[in-house]
């Protein structure tokens, strides 16, 4: 029974970083694009959950709706009017320069913020749900729900709406999409926006269980990163599976190995991974 | 060319900690690097309001007396934005760069240790008020004093009131932070809980800044432990019982160091903070009649709570305490210089409001008795030492 509820709990877990996972995967993918500013995006969300909360009594769930267009307009911007410039060079330029923008966002914040911990309190009820002799944190349950939710939500809109399959035909291949019409210049844009609202969305939904400050960024960008590996690059699909997956395996490592090497455990597990099926879980072998 | 580069190098080594003490004794100007921002600002400001208050006295008395003068204080702070390395830097700026005749250690025992070897080199006097740990003193350093009692002096207290309460628990958890001074307060809660027969069931740490403690904590609780202990600093120890509430973890006894005698803590936590035990080196129901400048203990707490709207817990008065000791010292002294300082300290034997100030051989304080406490209606309540004692054990959390 102590395994379910170590692998529940991972689970739970999983559903937060797969939101994290998602729109990182989907830059990367797309733009090919390493967003190094994924972890600070994610801790801006957190803020504006906070402060929503915080000011206008907003459940930190419901504050996605403030997030996710806001990041999503400032992504669009920077991507339409910045980093476009530098899009087609090497990707260690694009690399450097969203290390960049990371360092500003991320003392920015500092600076604004201050690097302390705010927490987001008295929202959900503090009494457990009890499955047999399973416990279910209120909160961690609607966040993890709300994260596989959005990201369910953004493959949809990828496959169904006609903007989403401008973005997967850009991905696939850019200079056919672009003989048949498409604007890869706004599709890049548009993607680039969408990741960071995802990065605003997974801010919230932290929100609500963690406390926020700045110095969370440099961890939320090593589960994205590794959640997207792990899943396989691109794939919104994969993002979910890498994050559930590796929500799992910190849990099972913290069970197995110590509390204080779940990460270690999840690292080990992510250099298996690159050995045996360098594309992923769910990533296609031979994209790039 | 390269023996003559050597040689000044050398020679650069032996003179710079003297260039370095010629500073003038116009202003006294001590450096305080503190984690001002960060998982340890809660801490950081602490101590800060503890300086904050002692330099307000000391303006108010007319300055610092030295010598037969008075000359006015000065702290330069320095926010290390709770990074240890940047803690060391801060401190070899502080004497190199500002000449400062003396350091406060930065916050806890870890960034303690690691910055007292700048005092050392530079023969400049640093007062840790917040490192407990042996193995910060047992570095054969001389210009180090520090103002917590040793952890053994928390861990025991607790082992005697829990067992006495109930004396059928058999069963022990133990959580720390991987800090020196969780790591430490461990060591000694587990030797406390073994040397009474107790069994410890789990015994885990977690990395430092660490969000999710769930696995663990459903690991602990398949132990079925009757006596949970946990060990790290506020931000870590709310968390982890936000944590506890949340899979249903109910031990008949929860004891949380370092962090429920802030308020921050039970304002964070509300009835879940309910009869958490702790132990801490202050508090302010002692009473002590000081030869320093504030004098009684009341007489503290009654400038703290006029000037902050609160109580102050054990950081805040031992940084005060801190800048009390130093003056007590460069009353004996009369010098401002390094070596001269170091001796009154180490020869200091003088009660204060914090409680009586001796430093042993490796320069951590002497007979001070820390307090044991619990949070009963949402306020720390003194249990032991019965001298002082407001109320009796609770068992149970909500």
């Amino acid at each position: 029974m102590q395994l379910a509820q170590v692998i529940l709990n991972g689970l739970l877990l999983g559903g937060l970083y797969a939101a994290m996972a998602a729109g990182f995967s989907l830059v990367w993918g797309v733009l090919n694009i390493i967003n190094i500013a994924q972890g600070s995006a994610v801790v801006l969300g957190s803020y504006v959950a906070y402060f929503a909360w915080r000011y206008a009594g907003l459940n930190p769930l419901l504050a996605v709706a403030l997030a996710g267009p806001l990041l999503f307009g400032a992504g669009w911007v920077l991507q339409r009017f910045l980093i476009q410039r530098v899009i087609a060079a090497p990707v260690l330029i694009t690399l450097v320069f969203t290390f960049g923008m990371d360092l500003i966002l991320n003392n920015s914040m500092i600076s604004l913020f201050t690097a302390d911990y705010r927490k987001i309190e008295g929202v959900f009820p503090t009494v457990p749900l009890s499955l047999g002799s399973l416990t279910l944190p209120v909160d961690r349950l609607l966040a993890a729900a709300a994260g596989i939710g959005a990201a369910f939500a953004l493959h949809v809109y990828l496959h169904k709406s006609r903007l989403g399959r401008a973005i997967v035909a850009v991905r696939m291949d850019r200079q056919t999409a672009e003989l048949m019409g498409v604007r890869v210049e706004i599709i890049y844009a548009t993607t680039f926006g969408l990741g960071l609202a995802m990065a605003g969305v997974a801010g919230c939904l932290l929100a609500a269980i963690f406390p926020t400050s700045p110095l969370n960024s440099a961890y939320y960008l090593h589960i994205a990163f590794v959640a997207c590996v792990l899943g396989g690059l691109g794939s919104v699909l994969g993002a979910v599976a890498g994050g559930l997956l590796l929500g799992v395996v910190e849990s099972l490592g913290a069970l197995f190995v110590g509390a204080e090497y779940g990460t270690t455990v999840a690292a080990v597990v992510l250099l298996l991974m690159l050995f045996t099926r360098p594309q992923g879980l769910l990533g296609r072998a031979g994209y790039e | 060319m390269q023996r003559r580069t050597v040689l000044m190098g050398m020679a650069a080594a032996v003179v710079a900690p003297a260039i370095v003490r010629a500073q003038g004794s116009d202003e006294l100007r001590i450096g305080a690097p503190l984690p001002l921002t960060g998982p340890l600002a809660p801490e950081g400001q602490k101590q800060k309001r503890g300086y904050d208050l002692w330099v307000k006295e000391v303006e108010g008395a007319g300055g610092f007396e030295i010598g037969g003068h008075r000359v006015p204080v000065r702290i330069i702070y320095s926010d290390y934005q709770s990074a240890t390395p940047r803690a060391v830097q801060a401190c070899d700026q502080l004497v190199t760069q500002q000449r400062v005749h003396a350091l406060f250690s930065p916050f806890g025992s870890g960034a303690a240790k690691a910055s007292s070897s700048i005092a050392e080199r530079y023969r400049v006097p640093m007062i840790a008020p917040t490192a407990s740990s042996r193995e910060v003193y047992d570095q054969g350093f001389k210009y180090l004093f520090g103002t917590f009692t040793p952890n053994e002096t928390l861990t025991e207290p607790l082992g005697n009131m829990v067992m006495a309460a109930a004396p059928a628990i058999r069963r022990v958890a133990i959580f720390s932070r991987n800090d020196l001074l969780p790591l430490a307060l461990s060591a000694e809660m587990k030797k406390s809980a073994v040397k009474r027969g107790l069994e410890i069931v789990f015994d885990e740490k977690f990395a430092i800044g660490s969000l999710d403690f769930a696995s663990a904590l459903t690991q602990m609780r398949s132990a079925d432990p009757e006596w949970v202990f946990v060990g790290g600093y506020v931000n870590d120890l709310v968390q982890v019982r936000t944590q506890m509430r949340d899979l249903g973890l109910k031990p008949q006894v929860l004891t949380m160091i370092a962090g429920p005698a802030y308020e921050e803590f039970t304002q964070a936590l509300h009835r879940a903070a309910e009869n958490i035990s702790s132990a801490a080196w202050w508090h302010p129901a002692v009473r002590y009649e000081g030869a320093d400048i504030f004098g009684k203990t009341e007489n503290f707490v009654q400038k703290f709570l006029a000037t902050y709207s609160a109580l102050p817990d054990y950081i805040e008065a031992s940084a005060a305490a801190a800048g009390a000791i130093l003056q007590l010292a460069a009353r004996k002294s009369g010098s401002l210089e390094g070596p001269a300082l170091r001796d009154a300290l180490a020869s200091l034997d003088a009660m204060t409001f914090y409680g009586p100030i001796s430093f042993g051989p490796t320069g951590q304080i002497e007979k001070l008795v820390p307090p044991v406490f619990q949070i009963q209606g949402g306020r720390p309540i003194v249990l032991a030492p019965t001298s002082i004692a407001q109320g009796d054990f609770r068992l149970g959390i909500t």
